[in-house]
């Protein structure tokens, strides 16, 4: 295959020629989905750094693993499934590091925001894209690593409970209660930064 | 409200609900303020994510970002030494080296007995699969019989010690 060749070719061709060895098919499947997988390594880890190595990493297993690679799924998700484990796993080292916080064990069981008053008013109605994706990642950056995560799971991976149960290892009970509080705080936030700019 | 219903609500809004449950809370919500205003500010908060993550891009060029990912693999191949085919050489040895050691084995239990004083192995020549073995020091006669035993008596004493 030339580089013309490797330009042209759809996804599925390129992972074949990959998986004959082929550095330049993998080279171009890099340069076509690492931005998304930038950026879930981001959403989950809200370090550039971080988000960076793991990316990294993520491409140096999926070239090591290639060749499981059956097709059942698409290459990106099948990549994006890479990434999200090495997140988890970069998670679970970040947790055995630090001592968990009074509040972050209240924020496990549900805290005081289940109690909060309910947000009537829509508080990212009439925001432009740009300025809606800065409160967002504001929001975000404020939620602890297991309510992002399982809220990056859920919104953007678009995966079920029961999936997103066995990929973080807990109950779907959990996951519930997880993504249930991570709205609310979530609402409250942009709530509070509305509030804020008005 | 309680929190399995909150939770309820949440699971009408994500489509987890089985059809009848999922039922119930369509009539729970037509009748019910704070259960309509609670699904409100759940969706309203999912529906702001969507697209999030479209546009967000890796701060390295393409070159660089592939020059990092390429040295790593080449380094862990580098350091993953190539093994080497199975070639029909070690898979003769396979066989070998088990029956080379049981023969070795044989042969020293053969020797063993036939060094040890006052004592023999023999075979009789009237029957090629017994073994006789004598200790003139203390009487003792030990007899291996190498087929199987075809009466009652050889099947309850395959093996016969003579004094």
């Amino acid at each position: 295959m030339t580089d013309k060749d490797h330009s042209s070719a759809d996804d599925p061709a390129l992972v074949r020629a990959a998986q004959r060895g082929d550095m330049r098919a993998f080279e171009e499947l890099v340069a076509r989905h690492r931005d998304k997988i930038y950026a879930r390594a981001y959403s989950m880890m809200r370090n550039e750094e971080e988000a960076i190595d793991l990316s990294q990493e993520a491409w140096v297993k999926g070239w090591q693993r290639l060749k499981q690679f059956q097709g059942d799924s698409s290459f990106g998700t099948w990549m994006t499934r890479i990434v999200i484990n090495l997140c988890l796993d970069q998670l679970r080292k970040h947790k055995r590091q630090r001592t968990e916080s009074i509040e972050a064990m209240s924020e496990e069981s549900g805290g005081v925001e289940r109690q909060m008053p309910v947000i009537t008013v829509n508080p990212t109605a009439g925001l432009e894209r740009g300025e809606l994706r800065q409160r967002i990642d504001r929001a975000l950056g404020q939620l602890s690593e297991a309510h992002r995560t399982v809220m990056v799971l859920h919104e953007f991976e678009e995966m079920e409970y029961k999936e997103i149960a066995k990929t973080m290892g807990c109950s779907i009970g959990t996951v519930m209660s997880r993504l249930f509080y991570a709205r609310r705080k979530m609402a409250a936030l942009l709530a509070d930064l509305k509030n804020k700019n008005e | 409200m309680e929190n399995d219903a909150q939770l309820k609500l949440q699971a009408y809004l994500d489509g987890e609900l089985p059809e009848s449950e999922a039922r119930e809370v369509a009539n729970w919500l037509a009748r019910d303020k704070e259960a309509v205003a609670l699904h409100a500010e759940l969706r309203n908060t999912r529906q702001a994510l969507v697209g999030f993550e479209i546009g967000v891009a890796l701060p390295e060029s393409r070159e660089f970002f592939w020059l990092k990912v390429e040295r790593e693999i080449r380094l862990l191949e580098k350091s993953e030494p190539e093994r080497p085919k199975p070639s029909w050489l070690s898979a003769w040895r396979r066989l070998l080296v088990p029956a080379a050691a049981l023969a070795a084995l044989v042969l020293a239990a053969q020797v063993l007995l036939n060094q040890s004083p006052g004592g023999g192995l023999a075979t009789t020549s009237s029957d090629p699969g017994t073994f006789t073995y004598r200790d003139y020091a203390t009487g003792t006669t030990l007899v291996w019989l190498s087929y199987p035993a075809e009466n009652d008596v050889a099947q309850a004493q395959p093996t016969s010690t003579v004094p």
